[in-house]
């Protein structure tokens, strides 16, 4: 039976031949589709609101919202992403724009630290008035962004101008970071973004990544990650679960949930910043409001170990250090420190030794190679459901495939985790990249990576309930 | 338990009922009047400035559905909007706020519309 019933018309006979000779191709390859698919608005929406923000410039100074928020690099910039860079590459602006040399980037701190400048408070006194923040990534906001008290967006759940939504917040990213002079006029520096486009935006960014909270505990089958969730648990000794409720970005305090909340952890009190260090100026950074109250927004923590540097001012490189701050000084100093104090029956903040938060981290780093993996699994069962003629639309998703599970074994592999799941992430790696250039084995080698994913999946979890 | 109970309840009430301030307040001053978005038209109506009551720090505006009244504190921004001349908006201030003027204010509650959050100032002559 053909794809197309009108294909075989008999008083067609061109038409009948090529009909059947593209049945006679497309069968045996799964590609025949007995009926598209109804179109979908949301999958529409979501589609334009991707290529909006990898593409549009908004008539700026050539920077997209893809251009901090890379996907390719899990929707933020560091270091070593940025030194893969070209120099003409629009991040680079202040570099080679002169109308931008001063007072809108400092390149010295983008480049080493992965810092952005941005004018929070104030426009009123550029050379003085600004804040160097690192770039959060846009992953799992749908977990994330909404709270009880409104929307929080950005590192201090203030990011947007308006009505303080997600959907403004490309408004603000606009007039702040696209630019083309400082005096940021509106149909001259730049364009402002259609209410259609921040439509689409805005369900761009909901898509991305996980759209609900795990149930922590998991089946963990490692033995320190195992121990590590424990300790996360533990509201009398890693005390984590108190503000990143099954390790996402919402908070449980006296058994309420509050959602998405700020607090006040110390981080601006950690001695020798690696900002501050160079010499370079770095104002003190006051979170939310202007004039701020010291407090940031709570980021999930299953994207974590591949989303560094971490904190708002890209303090620490690795998730072995961010965990061992909340055991420093800065943090038990803090207003949030002093509060777990407060409810600890011995008066203790928190107090961890190093294999306690080599435990953490470990239990960081395998949610997170989880979710790399979630991811690829979706992404490649999708790529098999696409008919021959979606060969470049399957291509994307094999790529992007490729890249969580290069981010799943780099995670394992810099905590010396896991190396058997590593070996079968691995495999699927070798799977996916022999699939993208086959048009005929695509789907059986997608199959196999599938395969390879759930085998790397078995070795870090045993049978959810 | 008691201990728990006095602290928590402190931090729920920091964390959770602590007014949600927009940081990037200040991105807004570029926004040109009636373009804000999600605020211009619900949370932000557009009139006519009536009279500007420097003493009391009131301003009178003539909106479509009549006059309304409304204070200015010290945190409520003002914002020249000269993107109709393509120059750069500023920052104004209680002088600025001159009879037969428009101005578009986003109220700090929508719904009473007492207190102005920000008010934009068209500028149209240099």
């Amino acid at each position: 039976m053909p794809c197309n019933p009108n294909s075989t018309k008999p008083d067609r006979p061109t038409q009948w031949r090529t009909a059947t000779a593209f049945v006679a191709i497309a069968w045996p390859l799964g590609a025949c589709q007995a009926q598209a698919p109804p179109p979908d608005p949301q999958a529409a929406l979501i589609a334009k609101g991707r290529r909006i923000f990898f593409n549009e410039t908004f008539a700026g100074n050539g920077r997209t919202c893809g251009t901090c928020h890379p996907e390719q690099n899990n929707f933020t910039i560091d270091p070593a992403f940025i030194a893969t860079l070209p120099k003409g590459d629009p991040l680079f602006v202040a570099e080679f724009n002169p109308a931008l040399k001063q007072n809108f980037e400092n390149p010295r701190l983008m480049r080493e630290f992965g810092l952005i400048l941005e004018n929070l408070d104030s426009f009123d006194d550029l050379a003085n008035t600004f804040t160097m923040r690192g770039v959060p990534h846009v992953i799992a906001l749908q977990t994330s962004v909404d709270s009880p008290q409104g929307p929080r967006t950005g590192w201090s759940g203030d990011g947007a101008p308006a009505d303080g939504s997600l959907r403004a917040f490309a408004t603000g990213a606009v007039i702040q970071h696209f630019t083309k002079t400082l005096k940021r006029v509106a149909g001259a520096d730049f364009r402002l973004p259609t209410d259609a486009e921040l439509d689409a935006l805005e369900a761009f960014q909901r898509s991305l990544g996980r759209q609900r909270d795990l149930e922590l505990p998991l089946p963990l089958r490692g033995t320190v990650a195992k121990r590590g969730q424990e300790i996360f648990l533990d509201d009398t000794l890693g005390k984590c679960n108190i503000c990143h409720r099954n390790a996402g970005a919402n908070a449980t305090l006296g058994g309420q949930d509050v959602g998405n909340a700020n607090f006040n952890t110390g981080v601006e009190d950690l001695p020798d910043q690696p900002a501050d260090l160079t010499g370079e100026k770095v104002p003190p950074d006051d979170g939310l409001g202007a004039p701020g109250d010291g407090t940031f927004n709570t980021p999930p923590l299953v994207e974590a170990a591949d989303t560094g540097p971490f904190f708002h001012n890209n303090a620490v490189s690795t998730v072995e250090t961010a965990v061992g701050f909340y055991d420093g000084e800065a943090f038990n100093n803090s207003p949030a420190g002093r509060f777990l104090a407060s409810i600890d029956p011995n008066g203790a903040g928190i107090e961890l030794d190093g294999t306690q938060i080599a435990a953490l981290a470990a239990f960081l780093r395998v949610i997170n190679a989880l979710e790399n993996i979630r991811q690829s699994i979706e992404l490649l069962t999708q790529g098999q459901a696409l008919g021959l003629r979606e060969h470049a639309r399957g291509r994307e998703l094999l790529r992007r495939a490729a890249s969580e599970t290069r981010d799943g074994m780099a995670v394992l592999v810099g905590g010396g985790l896991h190396p058997e799941a590593v070996a079968q992430l691995n495999e699927s790696s070798r799977l996916i990249k022999r699939a993208a250039k086959t048009l005929f084995s695509r789907r059986r080698l997608t199959r196999e990576a599938i395969g390879a994913q759930q085998r790397a999946r078995a070795q870090l979890i045993g049978e959810q309930s | 338990m008691r201990r728990f109970s006095s602290g928590a309840a402190f931090l729920i009430a920091w964390a959770a009922a602590a007014p949600l301030a927009h940081g990037q307040k200040a991105t807004e001053r570029y926004v040109p009047l009636g373009q804000s978005p999600g605020a211009s038209g619900k949370l932000a109506s557009i009139g006519e400035i009536a009279e500007a009551d420097a003493r009391e720090r009131t301003l009178t505006i003539t909106e479509p559905a009549g006059r309304r009244t409304l204070k200015i504190t010290e945190k409520t921004k003002i914002y020249l909007d000269r993107s109709k001349l393509k120059q750069t908006n500023l920052t104004g201030s209680f002088a600025d706020l001159q009879k037969g003027r428009r101005v578009e204010v986003k109220y700090e509650d929508a719904a009473l519309k007492q207190v102005a959050d920000w008010i934009k100032v068209e500028i149209t002559q240099p």
